[in-house]
Parts: structure tokens; sequence; C-alpha cells
């Protein structure tokens, strides 16, 4: 089901291409659009203009034209359904920011870095002419940052110097010129950039037939700067170059996700092996191998980490404007005096109401991180009370160290389960489904407890197994082949899995949002940290108990607590890549605004119930989907 | 021209050579769509073009009567009107040379004789165009050519050579052509359309630079496929990977399928992109062509008068 009014914000350079691939797929599903141009360009104008001409449908582009103030006025239009903002990283943290707890969703599409990845194997002069396409051309977005195996650097930066010198630059219309120039602001960003380099002591070398006026600014690379210092953390500008070596394959792989972008990249490699393994490890959306900047319709184009999470192209583009069918729209659950600096900040302690009185309860639960049961820092556990009010028993009570150990046992765990073909992966999860089964008495027990009648406990019991082998089942067709016009070869759209997944699961359906929301991630291949229902986490904790003997150590964590502080260490680490949220307004609110810091995609439910026993919501594809990432992998092929 | 250095066989020059395909095929499109020329700088090209061009006819069916035909639209390419109205009569533009078979070399230095021209005779030789006759042969075509009057030799390379990886045989075999040549200018052709692969290509013409050819040629003109723009581009990387590493200037040829003026442009502007300027020169820089040069004389003729020649506005060649 398509989204509704959808509002585009461009950056100041940007192509026609770019903008045509955004507002094509809103309108082929049925969305209308409002574009928020900068000033100086006439032709996204033109558009609307011809847009108005099309009958019967008059205002279905529309198009304003104006300066960056505009920006935040667009977001917070009430009508506004989705956000997509292309450009720059601060300007898309603080819309981010602002757009928290707004009833639009945003979509962040930032930064314009490539990377190119030549190691001794690879056909170098190729390799050159790809640099040619990625900075030195009118193609390339924006800067590239250059890695050269150690033993072939010296060949490489002197066919590199040499090409440079025979690029031409000039105005656009000029049938014989390689690269234009891209405003005086552009100018001034290299400058500067050059000059930085220079006092940090890096090498800069520029050549090229280059006008000497004011905007056109001459081809750019930069070498010997340490990644250590300032000028290497900022993006690269248009149209430099920073070149660094590297020694073998696994260094290089250290190196280049080393950064915070994560856009696209490509490997120069004449073995398919080294090549392949390259493309599958680098963390970015698009993976080229021997070739640079080749884009299609078909195929996505995103990002991954601070490249924001949108996309255009292919299916994933489709589904930015789609939401699943059923479901309502997102309502604004914005509360103007949410103060982020004390939200959850301090855990309001309980006292035990009185002297207890029945039989001595269980020892308190730990916190299952790690593989097993550990005490939790604060040493203090908080009670859980059930449907009648008596006492069910003590969990404990988390904190921001506790969250802090688990992240590091979920990092652990990761690159191993990663690694894990989806149908061991499968296995694992079909055994934890088994081993809920042989536990359902105790389970529905427990939930009888809390409320629920005993056949209806059964049956939770019985469909959260179904859950998790049907998520075993799905996961087993993974990546597919596109078919690109054009193109000699193959293009893979891999899902990949996000890293680690920070779930808070929903007060209601204790047993079965837990079970329904840790079998996707785990299932393409994340490992989590779950916060579980606050009013009975005992059900989770029983899981935990079957998951100890099942799954190795540090796959799925469970840390218990006050949901609000939990919440707040979750949404502000840096080191965790997604984060669902099924708590409160004010919590989902919260959540948002604090992905901001490391741009994390984040799934909140503003305070909405959600039917987990129905199909389309508890077990619909639009888990599927954000339980993992996009990454194309380009192959073309020849010989 | 004959090159005097001696050079010696290194096969580390070409042991790690790799060349992608798909990429050389990409930068091979860039290069025809986004270097173009017009107006009277494009008459300049052309006619600058004219002077690269060796006028060639490899016929069954040549006979003194075409030779003496050929070799007088050698020594005047261009109609002399034409040229007037460019105020380039006086410059002197010929063709750089005339290719023929080397039963033909003897007509054709009489027949430029008779003209009053000096530009050179270039003979195929070698068992032109497969190559597939006895080293013996091979060897003494090149020597009654050079008796013949013939100053350029066009040697074709044993593929088989190539094909089976023996690259010293192959140095031994071109350093004996280049023996047999003695004073005369020797140009090898790589064929290239034989060769299998792009990387071939690469270590083939390093191999003939290094053995002492002047020129590398892409190919005879009677392949299948023949001068392509992706495999001169990897033949320019070879010559200039082997300036870089000697210091010596060896020259490129292209042959085969070269028909039109806008083609020759291209080829033009790729000589001056991979190599430079110096190599626009005859002495570097040679297209073995029969047709082209009617179509250079049309196109000429457009530019100068606005109108398009019939075919019999213009001397036959």
């Amino acid at each position: 089901m398509r989204t509704g009014v959808i509002g585009l914000i461009l950056p100041p350079t940007f192509s026609f291409l770019e903008m045509m691939w955004r507002i094509c797929p809103a309108l082929a599903v049925g969305c209308t659009v409002v574009a928020l141009v900068p000033p100086a360009s006439p032709t996204p104008l033109l558009l609307a203009q011809l847009s108005g001409e099309l009958g019967p449908f008059p205002g279905v582009l529309n198009v304003i034209s104006g300066p960056a103030s505009l920006v935040p006025i667009l977001a917070s239009q009430p009508g506004i359904q989705k956000v997509a903002f292309c450009g720059a990283l601060e300007e898309g943290r603080a819309l981010r920011r602002s757009l928290a707890g707004e009833c639009a969703e945003l979509g962040l599409a930032l930064g314009t870095e490539s990377l190119l990845l030549l190691t001794d194997t690879a056909d170098i002069d190729s390799a050159v002419e790809g640099v040619v396409d990625a900075a030195w051309s009118d193609r390339g977005p924006g800067g590239l940052r250059l890695l050269i195996q150690e033993s072939v650097w010296d060949e490489a930066m002197r066919r590199l110097q040499e090409r440079m010198g025979r690029l031409r630059s000039g105005r656009g219309l000029d049938g014989a010129v390689d690269m234009g120039a891209r405003g005086a602001a552009a100018c001034d960003l290299v400058q500067r950039f050059v000059c930085e380099a220079q006092s940090q002591g890096a090498q800069v070398f520029q050549a090229g037939d280059v006008p000497s006026e004011r905007p056109f600014c001459p081809p750019t690379l930069v070498s010997n700067l340490p990644p250590a210092s300032p000028c290497a953390q900022v993006e690269v500008p248009w149209p430099v170059v920073v070149a660094s070596p590297f020694r073998t394959a696994k260094e290089a792989l250290l190196v280049a996700n080393g950064t915070p972008r994560g856009g696209s990249a490509s490997v120069w490699s004449e073995r398919l092996g080294q090549a392949l393994e390259l493309g599958y490890g680098l963390q970015v959306g698009t993976v080229w191998i021997n070739a640079h900047g080749l884009r299609d319709p078909s195929v996505p184009t995103g990002g991954c980490k601070e490249s924001g999470c949108s996309w255009h192209g292919g299916p994933d583009g489709l589904y930015e404007y789609l939401r699943p069918s059923g479901t309502p729209a997102q309502l604004s659950c914005l509360s103007k005096n949410l103060n982020y600096d004390t939200f959850g900040l301090a855990v309001p302690s309980t006292l035990p109401a009185g002297p207890e009185i029945g039989p001595s309860p269980a020892p308190p639960y730990g916190l299952f991180v790690g593989g097993r049961f550990q005490a939790p820092g604060a040493r203090s556990s908080r009670p859980i009370r059930d449907s009648s009010g008596n006492l069910h028993g003590y969990v404990a009570e988390g904190g921001a160290k506790d969250i802090r150990g688990a992240v590091e046992a979920a990092h652990q765990a990761f690159p191993g389960w990663a690694g894990q073909s989806p149908g061991a992966r499968a296995a694992l999860l079909w055994a934890l489904a088994a081993a809920l089964e042989r536990r359902k008495s105790t389970l529905a027990s427990r939930l009888e407890r809390q409320g629920a009648e005993l056949k209806a406990a059964e049956a939770e019991v019985e469909l959260s197994a179904r859950r998790l082998r049907a998520w075993g089942a799905r996961v087993q067709a993974q990546g597919h082949t596109l078919q690109v016009a054009g193109l000699r070869g193959p293009v893979l759209r891999l899902r990949e899995p996000l890293g680690v997944l920070a779930v808070v699961c929903p007060d209601e359906w204790p047993l079965l949002a837990f079970v329904s929301l840790l079998a996707p991630a785990l299932a393409y291949g994340n490992t989590v940290v779950m916060v579980p229902s606050a009013a009975c986490p005992l059900l989770a904790l029983e899981v935990c108990q079957d998951m100890a003997t099942v799954f190795p150590a540090g796959l799925a964590n469970v840390v218990t607590g006050d949901r609000d502080h939990l919440t707040r260490c979750l949404a502000l680490h840096q080191d965790v890549q997604a984060m669902w949220y099924f708590g409160s307004a004010q919590g989902s609110q919260f959540v948002e605004w604090a992905s901001a810091g490391n741009l994390k995609p984040v799934w909140a439910s503003r305070g909405c119930p959600r039917a987990w026993d129905q199909e389309a919501e508890g077990a619909g594809p639009e888990l599927g989907l954000r339980a993992a990432r996009t990454k194309a992998l380009w192959l073309p092929m020849g010989d | 021209m004959s090159s005097v250095f001696l050079s010696v066989l290194d096969l580390s020059w070409i042991s790690k050579i790799q060349v992608n395909h798909p990429a050389v095929l990409r930068r091979a499109e860039q290069i025809q769509a986004r270097r173009t020329v017009k107006k009277e700088w494009q008459a300049a090209w052309l006619l600058k073009a004219v002077t690269f061009i060796d006028l060639t006819t490899l016929s069954g069916d040549d006979t003194s009567s075409n030779i003496q035909r050929l070799c007088y639209k050698a020594k005047y390419p261009i109609r002399e009107d034409l040229l007037k109205a460019l105020n380039m009569h006086d410059k002197g533009i010929t063709t750089a040379a005339v290719c023929v078979y080397p039963a033909r070399v003897c007509d054709a230095v009489k027949a430029l004789k008779a003209a009053g021209c000096n530009i050179p005779v270039a003979s195929v030789a070698t068992g032109f165009p497969a190559g597939q006759t006895h080293l013996k042969t091979r060897l003494e075509e090149i020597r009654l050519a050079v008796e013949d009057g013939a100053t350029e030799i066009d040697v074709v390379i044993n593929r088989s050579l190539v094909l089976t990886g023996q690259w010293e045989a192959l140095y031994d075999e071109i350093r004996q052509f280049r023996k047999a040549c003695g004073e005369a200018h020797l140009k090898t052709i790589l064929a290239t359309g034989e060769l299998g692969s792009l990387t071939n290509v690469y270590k083939a013409s390093m191999i003939a630079m290094m053995a002492g050819s002047d020129f590398i040629k892409t190919s005879t003109g009677k392949e299948t496929v023949n001068a392509t723009f992706p495999v001169a581009i990897v033949m320019l990387r070879a010559i200039r990977d082997f300036f870089w590493k000697t210091g010596n200037k060896i020259g490129f040829k292209p042959a085969g399928g070269i028909r039109s003026a806008k083609d020759s442009l291209a080829w033009l502007s790729l000589v001056k992109e991979e190599l430079g300027d110096e190599w626009l020169k005859p002495e570097l820089f040679r297209i073995g062509a029969s047709t082209l040069l009617s179509d250079i004389e049309r196109q000429i003729y457009h530019h100068v008068t606005g109108r398009y020649a019939a075919y019999h506005d213009l001397p036959m060649s």
C-alpha cells in the first residue's frame, strides 16, 4: 500500500538523474511528490510544468525552489507522510533530530564519497580509468578514497599522475571536456581541504587542462595523509582523491570499513576468489567488481552506517514508498516537552510494599548475557507481579554497564553467526522451537498466572514454536540475481545481516511478541540484545534457559530492568546497528531522536498496539525487510 | 627509420600483466564519445590524417596499372583546387607510404620515381597474411623485398607461438626478421584478432618491441576482426610502458576496417589521449587504409564547397 505524500529534499549539487530516480518510483506506486530544490536550478520547475499538463491529475508533482532554511518547515508540514532527504551528513542528523516524533517517516541518503580498492592482481590502467570515472568526471557524485596495495603503489601513482595530465575541464556543453564545475562553494571546500591536508604533511598533486577562473577546480590527488590526521576523518570533497596504501587484502578490509561512511565501493582484482571476498566483506551498499559507477534503475542503490539507509532503484526503492497494507498510517506522537537529556536517565527505585506473605519465591533470575545467566552490575532486582497482584518472581535490574556488556557479547558472536549458512541457522531455530514445545506446560502455567486462559496460553506457545520454524524456513532464499539491461554479467542483490539489533519488546503478548521479534532477527544473521516485556519478563527468561543450551554464546542476550533506562542506553549506543522499539509514544520519540547519533535505522511503534497473533502484523514480510540490509554486487563479465 | 638500440628479452615485464576486458571496452566507448572536433579544426585534423595513411593495395588482381594509379594518388591525395582553397597546396601533403605485395614492389618503386616522389614503399612479407610457411622462406621474402627497393617491411608474427606461450621463440623469430631487414624499417603485425585475449595482445606487443620492431601493427586487414579500439588501447598502453622502461618510442599502426573520416578522427584522438602529441607524426603513427582517403577527400570537399560530392567528382585511386 502506498505511503501518501512524499516530501523530497535535494542537495545544492544534485544531478537530474538522481532527482528522477527518486521522483519516478514514488509516482509509479501512486504517491504524490513535493520537491524542495535549491534556487539556482530551473530544470525541476520545467519538469513540474510538464507534469502539470498531464490532464486530470495536476497536483502530482510539485516543485518549490528555495533556500535550505525551508527544509525544516517542509519536513514538519502535517500532510506529508514521508520525507526523503538527500544531502550532507550534518543536515541529515539535524533533520532526524527535529523530526523525532512527527508523523512523517524519514529516509536519509547522505554523503557522496566512494571507495576504490586496487589490489596487486588488478589491471592497473583500467583501475586508473575507474578512478577517473569515480572522481574526475561529471558522473561521480563526490570525492574518492583510493586504497592501493603497497606492492603496486609506485606504478599506480605514476599512471594516475600521467592520466590526470590528460584531463580537460571546461564548460559542460563543450563537447570535448571530461568534467565541469560544481559551483563556487564546492571550489572553496576543495581549497580548504587541500590547505589543511598540506599543513598535516600530505603531498598534493594537481594537474589537467583546467581554466583558471573561479568555479573550476583542478583534479587533485592527495597522498601520504595518515588515517589518524583530522583531515582524513571528514568526507573527501569532489574532485579530490585521497590515496593510502595497504599491505594485504585483510588489512584493506579493515581500513575500508574503518570509516563511518558506507555508500559505494569498487574492488579491482583479476582473481575471482579475492574479488568476491572483498566484495562481500565491505560494509557498503553497492560494490562493483572491476568497474566503478555503473548504475541502473533496476538495481537498488543505497548505503549503510552514516550514509543513511534509504534506497532508490530496484525493489528496495519501491519499498521506500510503500507500507504494509492494513496497518494504519503513522500517528504523530510529538510531545514538545520531552526532555531528551533526562529521559530514562535515572531509574525510579521500587521499594517492597510490605512484608512478604506466602511461600518464599525462587531466587531472582540474572541477566542472560553471553550465553549464561549473570548477576547485574547494580546487584539489585525488581519484583514481578502476576494478574492477581501476588508476587510472581524477581528479575534483575539491568543498567548501563549491563547493556554495554550485552552489546559486546553480541558483537563477539556476530562474525560466527553471520558466517553460518542459512541452513545451519534454520537448524538452530528449529531446535529452539522443539525445546519450546517440550517446555509447553511450564510456559502455559506462567501465562495463566498472568491472566490468560489455559487454552489461549497453550495456543500462544504453539504459535511461537510455529513462528520459529517458519522464519527458519523462510531464510533459505537469500540473495537473487537481477537482470540489468546493457550489462553482460550478473548483478546480485544480497541480503546481509545488519549487525547487532536492539529490540525492546511490547508489554502485551509477553511470549509471542518476544519470539516473533527474535526469530526474523536471528534468521537473517543478526545477533540481538532484547529487553523483554516489562509486565512479565519471566516468559522470556524461561526461553533463555533453552537458548543457553541450544544457541552459541552471545547470540541472543536478554536484559531486564527499567524499560526507559535500558531504552536510553541502547538508543544512544553507537555500536548498535539498528533498533526496534515497541513501547510508549514518548519512548518512540526519544529513540528516533537518539538514533541521529550513528544514524541507525529505527522501527518504533509510537505507542500503537500491534496484533501479534495476526499473521500480517506478527509474521509479515515487513519483519523480514527490516531485519536485513541489501547490497548490490555488480559482476561485469568478459575476457 | 631503423632502430639502432639493442633490447634484451626480459620476461618479467610481461609475467604479471592483467588486462580487464570489460573495463577496456568501457574506455573505448568513452573515447569515441568525448573528443569531437568540428569546423576548420576538423579539416585540419583530416589533412593531418591524410599524412598518416599508408595507401594500401593487397589483392590477388594487382597489376602494374593499378599500382601506378595508386602511387600517383599517394603523391596527390587531395584535389589541387581543394588544397588551394585551404591554403595548404604548398605544404607537401602526401600520404606517408605505399604498401603492396612483394611481387609488386618493383612496379611501385618505378611508378614513384616517375612521379618524382620520394615517399617510401612498404612491402608485406613473411607469408602474409597467415604466416604459416617455413622460416627459411619467410626470411628470404624479406631479403628479396629489400633488394627490390622496399624501405619498410610489414612482417606477420607466428600466432601459434603466442597461443602456446612460447615467448622466447617469438622473440628469436622477430630478431631474425629484424636482422633480415637490415636498414629497412620493421613493422610487426600482431594479428590481434587471432590472439585470443587482450592479455595476449599486450604480451605480444611487448615481445615485439623488445625484439627491435620500429612499429607494432594491429592486424593484416584480412582477419574477421581487425583494428578495434579496445585492442588499440591495450597496444598503446604497451607502447607507453615500453617508453617508460627504455626511453624508446615505438610507432603504432592500426590497419583494416578504418573506412570513414569520422573513424580516422577518433583514431587520432585516441593516440593523442593515450600517448600525447609527440606520437602524432608519420614517424610514429600510420593508418593502413585504402578507401579511407576517398572519404576524407569527400569531407574536405564538403568543408570547402558546402556541397556533397558525387563519386565521379574526385579522382580515382
